[in-house]
């Protein structure tokens, strides 16, 4: 089982070693993984504490896994298929509580999150527009499009690996990210 | 030549969408480039591509709280902790009655037929033998037995029965 996760990858064995009782391992992973699951869930979800809430129990699950965890794909498709798994489910929930997907929070909302470059009053306005505009344009995607966008943006997962969390085929994810792109093409194309 | 190779044509759009990306190693790079050259709609495309990569490259997600991993390891400990006690405390915890009464009646049952293996008698109790007898019954029992012995003739016997019993 070890040289298994030795040819699959590194967190794989990482992995095995928090099966066998390690904590040690389970605080590498964390460290590996920490901000990309937070980042991810973060622009799925669009609010700070939901994502890092979200990550906790993405962590807290993978933790809890440890004894029957079998390293049959990489170490990031199982975390990422957990991080989607609960990000959809909360997005699906919320959207059930509200009737309707809650993007009218205002750009206020996200400027206090922008790091603190900011060369002029005029600019940062300019900045925070766009990237508003981004969030809006990212969020009004259908769900899967949603997530395969940002696995293949900003994780830079293969459409091989994007299919395994999803669970669809690769030519399933070429798709979606051919309608997720052509969409925000056409809605940011003023930028 | 040029709309044999088109990506677009060819139902590759994801080469575009790597190249925009610059995940594209140096020989398929120049290829494609080549044929942009001489396709504008792959051209267009590209270039609105690239102008979105750039645009979401823009968004940042805020920094990770200070505090997350603490709050992730209390939460762990905390579970440890409860599955712990969850060991320790399943044998002594009430059962739900749908579990119970089946075990309650399987070790009555147990316990009924180990009583009756060490002490077979006490299933059918014998009502106790008078220690004492009295000396009034012995005499009216001997008095019994010599009238008994006076009407000992047949036809007494016979008519005397059938009135007393």
């Amino acid at each position: 089982m070890g040289s298994a996760a030795a040819i699959l990858d590194h967190d794989a064995e990482l992995m095995l070693r928090v099966k066998e009782g390690d904590g040690f391992s389970f605080g590498l992973l964390l460290e590996k993984h920490r901000a990309p699951v937070i980042h991810f869930l973060y622009r799925l979800v669009q609010e700070h504490g939901v994502a890092e809430e979200l990550a906790q129990e993405v962590f807290l699950r993978v933790y809890r896994s440890r004894s029957s965890y079998e390293p049959t794909a990489k170490f990031t498709t199982w975390l990422f298929r957990i991080a989607t798994h609960l990000a959809l489910n909360w997005l699906r929930d919320r959207k059930h509580e509200r009737g309707q997907e809650r993007l009218d929070d205002g750009p206020g909302a996200y400027s206090r999150q922008i790091s603190d470059r900011r060369p002029s009053v005029e600019q940062q306005l300019v900045y925070e527009v766009r990237l508003e505009e981004v969030r809006r344009a990212v969020a009004a995607l259908p769900e899967k499009q949603r997530a395969a966008v940002l696995m293949h943006k900003y994780e830079e997962m293969e459409y091989t690996q994007i299919a395994k969390v999803l669970g669809c085929s690769e030519s399933a994810v070429k798709s979606l990210l051919f309608r997720a792109y052509e969409t925000l093409r056409a809605r940011l194309a003023h930028l | 030549m040029i709309n044999m190779n088109c990506p677009m044509e060819m139902g590759n759009s994801e080469l575009l969408v790597a190249y925009a990306a610059g995940q594209l190693n140096l020989e398929a790079k120049m290829t494609l480039e080549r044929h942009l050259a001489g396709c504008p709609e792959c051209r267009s495309l590209a270039a609105e591509q690239a102008a979105l990569w750039k645009a979401l490259d823009a968004w940042e997600a805020p920094p990770v709280s200070p505090d997350f991993d603490r709050r992730l390891y209390r939460r762990i400990q905390e579970e440890v902790r409860h599955s712990w006690w969850e060991r320790v405390s399943r044998p002594f915890r009430p059962m739900p009655l749908r579990q119970a009464l089946p075990l309650t009646a399987t070790a009555c049952l147990l316990l009924m037929a180990s009583l009756l293996v060490k002490h077979p008698g006490n299933l059918h109790p014998v009502e106790p033998r008078a220690e004492t007898v009295r000396v009034e019954q012995v005499e009216r029992t001997l008095d019994d037995l010599e009238l008994l012995d006076q009407f000992s003739t047949p036809g007494q016997v016979e008519s005397t029965g059938s009135g007393t019993m």
